[in-house]
C-alpha cells in the first residue's frame, strides 16, 4: 500500500467519523422535536383511545413499532410522505374523523405533526408515549405534605382559638364575613360527647355531675374520661369495619356462616381501645404474620385482607380447568385489593381492573401489580393460639422439637450412610407397610352417575378381549372421605357378579354371587373374593341392585375389580371398562381406574408377613451398625422428643380464626397455595381469557416522590411483598395515607370530611374543604406519634367542636352546607348507637366484651343454603342484649330492623353512611318486635324505679332524653300513659326526633 | 335547604316527596347527566325521553329455566335424540361431561299469527306469543347461579350492586305514597341464590331497596302493624301517633333550618298512608271467581310443600301474579316475581341436573298459567301499553343430557322474553344455534345489559345518564355496557 492510498483511508475515516457525529446530532435534534411536539400532541389527543390496552380501530400509537404498524385500515404513517399518511387525512379537513372525543387539532399541531412526518417521522425506539392523565399529575393529594403555619387571625377571633384546627377554620370563616357560634350548652354537649365517642347515651347522673361540675377542666376531663371507656373501642371500630365491609357470613350464592370471623373484629376494638400507632394498625392489618409470626394479634389482624365476600361455589365446587375459577380468584384478589386501596389510599385503584383509569394515574399494569400482591392468599379458617402466652410457649416448644428431630435425622443419615442406605430403604417399606394405605392414590377406582332414589340398577363390565379361564374374582371396595364415608364408599348394598360370552347379558349368563335378597353388610376395607368354576368367559359384570347411600343420594363405586387366572396373575389389567354410566370426575373417578392397580387396602396377609421380614432384618442392621454412644444419644434424642411432644399436648388447643391463609385443609376444589404465588397476568379488558404478560408485585407510581418499586429480591415469599406494601403504605412520603386518615376521623366528628369523599381523593372525589388544614393534620398526626386519641382531643377540645348547633340565617345564605362549621352540625343516630341507646336505657343493655357474635335470627337448613329467620328471633333473648357490633352480620339478608336504620351493607366498603328517613322506617321503630318488646320492658324498669305514674314519666325523659319533660310534656305523657298503659308511653317516646338526633 | 345540601335532601325525603322524580330534579340540577350535557326541558315524569311504559314486572325462574323445554324450538334436538352429542368442540360443564343430545320430554306446537313454536310445558302462554318478543341469544357471564343471578338482577356479577327496580325507583320516583315503589314477591319455599342483595339498594338511598311481600306469610309486609303486642290497640296507636307530632313539632321548633326533622315526621304519616293502603291490595276475596279462575286459582289458601308439585306451583305463581296486577294498579312502580327457590335438595328451583321431566313441568305449568293470566288481565284493563313484562333466568341449559334425563347449566345461550310497554309482539330477536348451545351469530350475542338499556329506555330514561358516583366510580344499572335494542320495539 502507498501512502497516498494510506493518506485518502485515512481522510475518508476520519470524514466517516465526523459524518456519523453530524448524524448523531442530527438525530438527537429530531429526538427532542419528537418529546418536545408530537409526542404531546398525540398523547394529549389520541391515546386515550389508541393505547396498548385497548386499541381502537386496531391502533395503538404506544410505541414506534405499533404505531408503524398501523390499525385496521393499513399504515397511517408514511415518513416523507404528508399526501400518504393517514394520521394527517383523519386530522385534518373542515370536519375532522378525528379525535372522536374532544376538540380538533389546532392548524399549529397539524403543521407541526406535517412537518414531522416530511422529515421522515422520527420516533426514538424506546419512547413510549401514555395519556397525559396517567403521567405523574398535578392534582393535589398526590402532591407531598407541605409543613402549615397556623394562619394568622384578628384578635376577635385569635380569642376563639382553643386548639390550632380553630386557627384554619376561623381563617376561612373570617374570609366570608363568618364566625363560629356560641358554645352549645353543657347537657347538649355531653349527649354530643358521648354519643360520637362511646355511641351511648349519658345516664342523668352522669348528665347532672356534668352539669353541675364547676371545674373549669369539666369538659377535658370529661373527654379523657371517654377516650379512656372500653365503649369508645366498640363505638369507633364500628367505623372501621363498615370502612373494610365486614360481615360474619361469605355472602353469595349460599352465604354460609363464617363462624371465627369475628377475632378480626376484636382486634379493631382492641387496637382503638388501646390507641395503637396508625403504622402499627395498618402494618399488622396487611402483614401482622410476616412481622411477629405467630403472634395471634397479627394473625387475627389479617383478618382485614379478607373481611369481603367469599364465593362459595366458584372456589369450591367448580373444578379448576373452568374459565370460571380463574374469574373467581380474580374477583377475589379484586376485593382484597380494593378493600387495601381504598382504605389506607383512598383511591380507586380498582378502576384499572379492565383499562387504564381514566382519570387518575393509575395503569393497568400498576393494578395488577397490586393483585400480585396478594396472590398467594385465600379466605380460610386457619388455627392458632388466641392467648399470647399459649402462642409463645407453642413457638418456642415447636421450635426445640424441630432442633431435636434435626438432630436424630442427622446421626440417623450418619448412620444409614454406613448402610448405604438400607436401612432408610427398610424403614420405607415398613412404613408404608404398617400405614395400611397402599395403593391408594390419587386415582379411586369407578363412580356412577349419582342418583336421587338408591333403586336404580347400575352396572360396570369387564371385556378379557376373548373367554379366558378364571380361577377367582376379587371387589375391591373404594376409599373417599366424602361426607365422612372412608371405607366402602359406594360399595352397593344389593348387587351381582355375572359371567358371560355375550356383552349384553342375555344369554348363557353364570351368576357368581347373588346378594339381591337382603341387604348385605358393608365389607369397608376388606376384598370380596368370588370363586368360580374355572369355565372360560369373556365378559364379567357387576349389577349393583340397590346402590350405596351418600350424602342424601346414591351412587355405585368400586375401588378395583381383579379377575385371577390359574396362574394367579390378574389378567382385568388389560381388561375394556363399560358401565351403564360414570361420572368420569378425573383423575379420581373414572372407570379405566377400577383397573389399574391402584386401590385402597388395609395390609393383606402377604403384607403382614413381609411387615415381620423387615422388621426383623431392620433391627439386626441397626444392632451391627450402631455403635454405643450413637445409641445413647439417639435415645436421648427420642426421649427429649417425647419430652417436648408431651409439653405441646398438655397445651389447650387450637382455636379456628377466618383469616388470609396460605395452608389450609383442601376443601373441594378450593386448595391452599402453601405460600406459592399465583401468576398474576395484566388482562386486556380484564378478561381472563386474554392473558398479555405476567405481573410481579410493586406499589402504585402515585405519589410524587414515593418510590413505587418494592426492592424485593428474586426469591422473596410472598408475606415479604404484603410487609412491602405496608410499608409502602406507611412510609412518612405517602402523602395519600396520612390525608387519609386523618379525613375518616374528621368525618366521625362532624359528619362531613375535609374531603367529602372519604374513598376518592382522586379527580373524580372532591375538593378538600381546607386543604391546608388537612395537610396540617396529617402532618402532626404522623409526626406526633400517630395516636388516635390525640387526634380525636385536638378535635374534640376546639371551639368549633363545642359549638351549638342552632341555625343562623346569614351563615345559611353564604354556607348552606355548613361546609365551614360556622356551627356544629345535628348528628342523626346510627342503627347501631339507635339499638345501643334503646337497650341502654331500658336498663336491659349488656356490656359482656369480644368473642363470636350473636345471632338475630335463627338458621334453619344450614347444609346448603342457611335460611335466616330475622321473624324467629327473640328479642327477649339475653345474649342478644350486647352491644350491636358483637352481632353477627349476615351478608345475603341484611337484618330487617338495622337495614331500615341504614346501617352499612357488608357487600361494599361504606365509608359513610347513608341516611334516609322513609316511612318504612318510622314502621320499623314503631313495630319492630325488637322495639315493641324494649317498650315494655322500658315501662317495667320505671315501674321499678318509680312509685308514681308522674314520677315514671319523669324519669323516662331523663333516661331518653336527658332532661326534664316540659309540663305540657308531661301532662301528654301522663294522659297516654293512663288512657292506653305505660308502654305505650316509652314507645312514644323511643319514636322521638330528639331521642334520634344529637343536637 | 339549609341543613342538607340538595342532593342530601332529596335522597333523605325522596320516598315522601309523592309522585315528583327524584332523578329529574336531580337531573335539572345536571348532578344525573354528564357535565356538559344540556339538561332537557323538564315535564314531571319525563326523565330523558318520553315513556313508553310507566311499570316493569320482572319474572325470574330460580335455577335456570331451559330454553330448549319452553320457548326455543330446536328441530335438530328431536332428529339426534338420543346420539352423542357433538357441537364440534370441546364442551366443559359445571357439573358433569357431555352425554347425548336430550330432546324435550314434551311436544311443540306453534302459535298465533306470529306462529311461534312454544312447548307443551308452557303452553298456556301460546295464547300470548303475539304480545311477546323472544331473544333467544342470551348470554350470561357466569357459569355459577350466585353470581349469575346477581348479573340478571343488578346487571353484575358481584355483590353490592341496587337491582334493577332501585334504579328506576330512584330514577322515577314513586307513583303514589300508599305503597312502596319497588317490591319484590319471593318464592313462598325462600329466597333464590344471594337472597335479598338480589334487590338490595347497595349505594342507593335505602328507599329504593325492594320491599319483601309475602302472600303467604302471617305478616306480609314485615312491620307493617305490630306483632303480638297486646298493648296497641287503633285506639292507642292513634292518640299515640298523635302525642308523638306534638313532641316532634315542639321539637322542631326551637331547631329551625333542618329540614330532616320535618321530613322525619311526614315519614310518620306516610307511614300510616302505607298501613291503610297495604292490606286491601293484598286481598283477593274481592276478585271475580271468573278473575282468580283465570290465574288457575280454585282457592287463595293454601299450604307451602316441600317438594316440587304442579298443584302448589299454580296457586304459587297464579296468586302471586295476581298481586301484582292488584299492586300495579295502586301505583306500585317495580315488581320482581320469583319462582324457585334456594340449590337444597329437594329440588325447589328450575335448576333440573336430575330431571327435567320431574321439575320443569310443574314449575312451567305454574309459571305458564300464572303469566297468560296476567297478560290477558293486564291487557283486558287496558294496562299492557304501558306496563313492560319481562320474564328471565339466570343461564340456560345444555341440550344433551346429564345423567339420562337431566340437563346442566348452559351460561352460553338462554332466553329472555318481553311484552307490553311499547315492546313489539309476535317477534322473536337473536336466534341461538341449532343445538341452542350458542348464540347463532357468535359476535353479537344478546346481555342483560342491553335487556335493562332497552327497559329504561321504554320507561324512558337513557341508560347511559342514569349514574350513581359510588366511592369515586360513576355507576350505571348497565356497567359501562349496553345498547337499546331497537328491533324489540315497536
Amino acid at each position: 500500500m502507498n501512502h497516498f492510498k494510506l493518506l485518502l483511508l485515512a481522510t475518508l475515516s476520519i470524514c466517516a467519523i465526523l459524518n456519523s457525529f453530524m448524524e448523531v446530532h442530527a438525530a438527537d435534534e429530531k429526538d427532542q422535536f419528537f418529546k418536545d411536539h408530537v409526542a404531546l400532541i398525540l398523547e394529549k389527543n389520541c391515546l386515550e383511545c389508541h393505547n396498548g390496552n385497548d386499541p381502537q380501530g386496531g391502533l395503538s400509537l404506544e410505541t414506534k413499532a405499533v404505531a408503524f404498524t398501523g390499525g385496521e385500515s393499513g399504515e397511517v404513517i408514511k415518513p416523507g410522505d404528508v399526501d400518504e399518511s393517514l394520521l394527517i387525512d383523519y386530522v385534518t379537513g373542515p370536519d375532522p374523523e378525528m379525535p372522536k372525543k374532544g376538540k380538533p387539532l389546532t392548524k399549529k399541531e397539524i403543521s407541526l405533526l406535517e412537518k414531522w412526518i416530511e422529515q421522515g417521522a422520527n420516533w426514538p425506539d424506546q419512547l413510549t408515549l401514555m395519556e397525559p392523565h396517567l403521567k405523574k399529575s398535578n392534582w393535589w393529594s398526590f402532591k407531598p405534605l407541605k409543613q402549615i403555619k397556623t394562619p394568622v387571625l384578628s384578635s376577635g377571633n385569635q380569642k376563639k382559638v382553643t386548639t390550632p384546627i380553630d386557627a384554619f377554620l376561623l381563617h376561612r370563616l373570617q374570609k366570608e364575613g363568618l364566625s363560629f357560634s356560641g358554645e352549645a350548652d353543657r347537657r347538649t354537649l355531653i349527649r354530643r360527647l358521648y354519643f360520637d365517642l362511646i355511641g351511648l347515651p349519658p345516664s342523668p347522673e352522669e348528665i347532672q355531675d356534668f352539669v353541675s361540675d364547676e371545674n373549669p377542666q369539666a369538659y377535658s376531663k370529661l373527654v379523657e374520661k371517654l377516650l379512656a371507656s372500653e365503649r369508645y373501642g366498640e363505638r369507633w371500630a364500628r367505623h372501621w369495619l363498615d370502612t373494610v365491609h365486614y360481615a360474619d357470613t361469605h355472602g353469595y350464592d349460599k352465604d354460609k356462616l363464617r363462624h371465627h370471623a369475628w377475632p378480626y373484629r376484636d382486634y379493631v376494638i382492641r387496637s382503638f381501645n388501646q390507641d395503637k400507632k396508625y403504622s402499627d394498625f395498618v402494618m399488622e392489618q396487611l402483614a401482622g404474620d410476616v412481622i411477629a409470626p405467630g403472634d395471634p394479634t397479627g394473625i387475627a389482624a389479617i383478618g382485614f385482607i379478607v373481611t369481603g365476600p367469599f364465593d362459595w361455589v366458584g372456589h369450591i365446587e367448580i373444578s379448576e380447568d373452568l374459565i370460571e375459577k380463574k374469574i373467581t380468584r380474580n374477583l377475589d384478589r379484586d376485593d382484597m385489593v380494593s378493600v387495601a386501596i381504598n382504605t389506607f389510599q383512598s383511591v380507586t385503584v380498582q378502576c384499572a381492573r379492565c383499562h387504564n383509569h381514566k382519570f387518575d394515574p393509575i395503569m393497568q399494569e400498576d393494578y395488577y401489580h397490586q393483585q400480585a400482591i396478594f396472590s398467594a392468599i385465600d379466605r380460610a379458617d386457619r388455627l392458632y393460639d388466641a392467648d399470647p402466652v399459649v402462642a409463645k410457649k407453642r413457638i418456642a416448644w415447636t421450635k426445640k422439637k424441630t432442633e431435636f428431630v434435626a438432630s436424630k435425622k442427622k446421626l440417623e443419615d450418619q448412620i444409614n450412610q454406613r448402610t448405604n442406605g438400607r436401612l432408610s430403604q427398610l424403614s420405607a417399606e415398613i412404613q408404608e407397610l404398617s400405614s395400611g394405605k397402599m395403593g391408594q392414590s390419587e386415582a379411586f377406582g369407578y363412580h356412577s352417575q349419582i342418583e336421587t332414589s338408591d333403586k336404580i340398577k347400575k352396572w360396570v363390565q369387564l371385556d378379557l378381549g376373548k373367554p379366558v379361564s378364571v380361577k377367582e374374582v376379587i371387589l375391591v371396595p373404594a376409599y373417599d372421605d366424602y361426607n365422612n364415608i372412608g371405607k366402602g364408599f359406594g360399595f352397593p348394598v344389593r348387587y351381582t357378579v355375572e359371567a358371560s360370552n355375550d356383552p349384553k347379558f342375555k344369554t348363557n349368563v353364570i351368576i357368581l354371587s347373588n346378594h339381591v335378597e337382603k341387604d348385605e353388610k358393608n365389607p369397608g376395607t376388606s376384598v370380596v373374593a368370588i370363586q368360580t368354576n374355572g369355565k372360560p368367559f369373556r365378559y364379567l359384570r357387576m349389577t349393583a341392585t340397590k346402590l350405596a347411600p351418600r350424602n342424601n343420594d346414591f351412587i355405585f363405586a368400586m375401588g378395583e375389580m381383579k379377575i385371577i387366572n390359574p396362574e394367579g396373575i390378574n389378567i382385568a389389567k388389560r381388561a375394556i371398562v363399560t358401565s351403564l354410566d360414570s361420572i368420569e370426575s378425573a383423575p379420581r373417578w373414572a372407570k379405566k381406574n377400577l383397573v389399574d392397580g391402584q386401590y385402597y387396602s388395609f395390609s393383606s396377609e402377604e403384607a403382614k408377613q413381609r411387615l415381620q421380614k423387615r422388621s426383623q432384618e431392620r433391627e439386626l442392621l441397626y444392632q451391627k451398625t450402631v455403635t454405643r454412644e450413637e445409641k445413647s444419644l439417639l435415645t436421648k434424642l427420642s426421649d427429649q422428643i417425647v419430652k417436648v411432644e408431651s409439653q405441646l399436648k398438655s397445651l389447650p388447643p387450637q382455636q379456628p380464626v377466618f383469616t388470609a391463609v396460605t395452608d389450609f385443609k383442601s376443601q373441594g376444589n378450593f386448595k391452599s397455595t402453601k405460600g406459592i404465588p399465583r401468576p398474576i397476568f395484566l388482562l386486556h379488558r380484564g378478561s381472563e381469557g386474554h392473558p398479555i404478560k405476567e405481573i410481579g408485585p410493586a406499589g402504585l407510581q402515585l405519589v410524587d416522590g414515593l418510590p413505587s418499586d418494592f426492592q424485593l429480591k428474586k426469591n422473596h415469599s410472598e408475606g415479604e411483598r404484603r410487609l412491602a406494601l405496608a410499608k409502602w403504605i406507611v412510609d412518612k412520603n405517602n402523602s395519600l395515607t396520612w390525608r387519609s386518615i386523618v379525613n375518616r376521623v374528621w368525618q366521625f366528628h362532624f359528619g362531613q370530611g375535609i374531603v367529602d369523599t372519604p374513598n376518592d381523593f382522586g379527580r373524580m372525589g372532591a375538593l378538600p374543604s381546607h386543604s391546608e388544614l388537612l395537610d396540617y393534620l396529617a402532618i402532626n398526626f404522623r409526626d406526633q406519634g400517630q395516636s388516635m386519641k390525640d387526634l380525636h382531643r385536638m378535635i374534640l377540645l376546639s371551639t368549633a367542636y363545642r359549638q351549638a348547633s342552632t341555625h343562623n340565617e346569614k351563615a345559611a345564605a353564604i354556607d348552606g352546607n355548613n361546609q365551614l362549621l360556622w356551627r356544629m352540625n345535628r348528628r342523626k343516630l346510627d342503627a347501631e348507637s339507635i339499638r345501643d341507646s334503646v337497650l341502654q336505657v331500658t336498663g336491659k343493655l349488656n356490656l359482656k366484651m369480644y368473642g363470636p357474635g350473636y345471632h338475630l335470627f335463627e338458621i334453619e337448613k344450614p347444609q346448603h343454603s342457611p335460611h335466616y329467620l330475622y321473624e324467629k328471633y327473640d328479642p327477649n333473648t339475653k345474649a342478644s342484649h350486647r352491644r350491636t357490633i358483637y352481632r353477627f352480620v349476615v351478608r345475603s339478608v341484611p337484618d330487617p330492623f338495622m337495614d331500615s336504620l341504614d346501617c352499612a351493607n357488608p357487600s361494599q366498603t361504606v365509608p359513610k353512611r347513608m341516611q334516609t328517613l322513609t316511612a318504612l322506617q318510622a314502621l320499623s321503630l314503631l313495630n319492630d318486635k325488637f322495639m315493641i318488646s324494649m317498650s315494655s320492658n322500658f315501662a317495667t324498669r320505671l315501674q321499678g324505679e318509680n312509685k308514681n305514674l308522674d314520677g315514671q314519666i319523669k324519669h323516662a325523659f331523663q333516661l331518653a332524653l336527658g332532661r326534664a319533660p316540659s309540663a305540657e310534656e308531661q301532662d301528654l305523657l301522663v294522659t297516654i300513659a293512663k288512657n292506653h298503659g305505660l308502654k305505650n308511653a316509652c314507645r312514644l317516646l323511643l319514636n322521638t326526633n330528639e331521642f334520634m338526633f344529637v343536637d | 335547604m339549609r341543613n342538607m345540601n340538595r342532593r342530601e335532601f332529596l335522597w333523605n325525603s325522596g320516598g315522601g316527596l309523592g309522585g315528583i322524580a327524584l332523578a329529574s330534579l336531580l337531573q335539572q340540577e345536571s348532578l344525573l347527566s354528564a357535565p356538559n350535557q344540556v339538561a332537557p326541558k323538564q315535564t314531571t315524569g319525563v326523565l330523558h325521553h318520553p315513556a313508553k311504559a310507566k311499570r316493569v314486572i320482572q319474572l325470574f325462574m330460580s335455577g335456570a329455566a331451559s330454553q330448549c323445554d319452553t320457548f326455543d324450538y330446536k328441530p335438530k334436538l328431536i332428529q339426534d335424540h338420543g346420539n352423542q352429542w357433538d357441537p364440534g368442540e370441546e364442551v366443559k360443564l359445571f357439573q358433569s361431561s357431555p352425554g347425548k343430545t336430550l330432546k324435550s320430554p314434551w311436544k311443540w306446537k306453534q302459535y298465533g299469527e306470529s306462529g311461534k313454536w312454544i312447548n307443551e310445558c308452557v303452553a298456556p302462554l301460546g295464547d300470548c306469543v303475539d304480545d311477546i318478543a323472544f331473544v333467544h341469544n342470551m348470554v350470561s357471564k357466569s357459569n355459577v347461579h350466585g353470581p349469575a343471578t346477581f348479573m340478571q338482577a343488578t346487571g353484575f356479577i358481584l355483590p353490592g350492586f341496587p337491582g334493577a327496580g332501585s334504579w328506576v325507583s330512584y330514577a322515577l320516583g314513586s307513583m303514589t305514597d300508599n305503597l312502596p315503589t319497588f317490591v319484590v314477591i319471593p318464592d313462598p319455599r325462600g329466597f333464590a341464590p344471594n337472597g335479598p342483595a338480589n334487590w338490595s339498594a347497595a349505594f342507593l338511598p335505602a328507599e329504593h331497596q325492594g320491599t319483601l311481600i309475602r302472600p303467604n306469610a302471617k305478616n306480609p309486609i314485615s312491620n307493617l302493624f305490630p306483632q303480638n303486642a297486646g298493648f296497641i290497640s287503633n285506639k292507642s296507636e292513634k292518640a299515640v301517633l298523635e302525642a308523638l307530632k306534638k313532641i316532634n313539632r315542639k321539637h322542631e321548633e326551637t331547631r329551625q333550618g333542618d329540614s330532616r326533622l320535618d321530613a322525619r315526621i311526614r315519614s310518620y304519616e306516610l307511614a300510616a298512608k302505607m298501613q291503610l293502603s297495604a292490606p286491601d291490595v293484598l286481598d283477593l276475596s274481592k276478585e271475580t271467581k271468573q278473575t282468580l279462575k283465570l290465574y288457575g286459582l280454585d282457592s287463595t289458601k293454601f299450604e307451602v310443600a316441600d317438594e316440587i308439585n304442579e298443584r302448589s306451583e299454580i296457586n304459587y305463581f297464579g296468586r302471586n301474579c295476581l298481586i301484582a296486577r292488584r299492586l300495579l294498579e295502586k301505583g306500585v312502580r317495580f315488581i320482581q316475581i320469583w319462582s324457585g327457590a334456594d340449590n337444597a335438595h329437594p329440588r325447589r328451583n328450575w335448576d333440573s341436573h336430575e330431571d327435567i321431566k320431574r321439575d320443569h313441568w310443574p314449575l312451567g305449568r305454574g309459571m305458564s298459567i300464572g303469566t297468560a293470566a296476567l297478560l290477558k288481565d293486564l291487557k283486558q284493563r287496558g294496562m299492557l301499553d304501558d306496563t313492560l313484562v319481562l320474564w328471565t333466568t339466570e343461564f340456560g341449559r345444555m341440550p344433551c343430557s346429564q345423567g339420562s334425563k337431566g340437563r346442566d347449566h348452559n351460561p352460553f345461550v338462554f332466553t329472555n322474553w318481553l311484552a307490553g310497554g311499547g315492546i313489539k309482539g309476535g317477534t322473536t330477536y337473536g336466534n341461538s344455534d341449532e343445538w341452542s348451545y350458542k348464540p347463532e351469530d357468535p359476535d353479537s350475542p344478546t346481555y342483560c345489559y342491553d335487556i335493562h338499556a332497552t327497559i329504561l329506555h321504554q320507561l324512558g330514561i337513557d341508560h347511559k345518564k342514569l349514574v350513581l358516583r359510588n366511592n369515586g366510580i360513576d355507576r350505571r344499572l348497565t356497567d359501562v355496557h349496553g345498547h337499546v335494542i331497537h328491533d324489540l320495539i315497536s
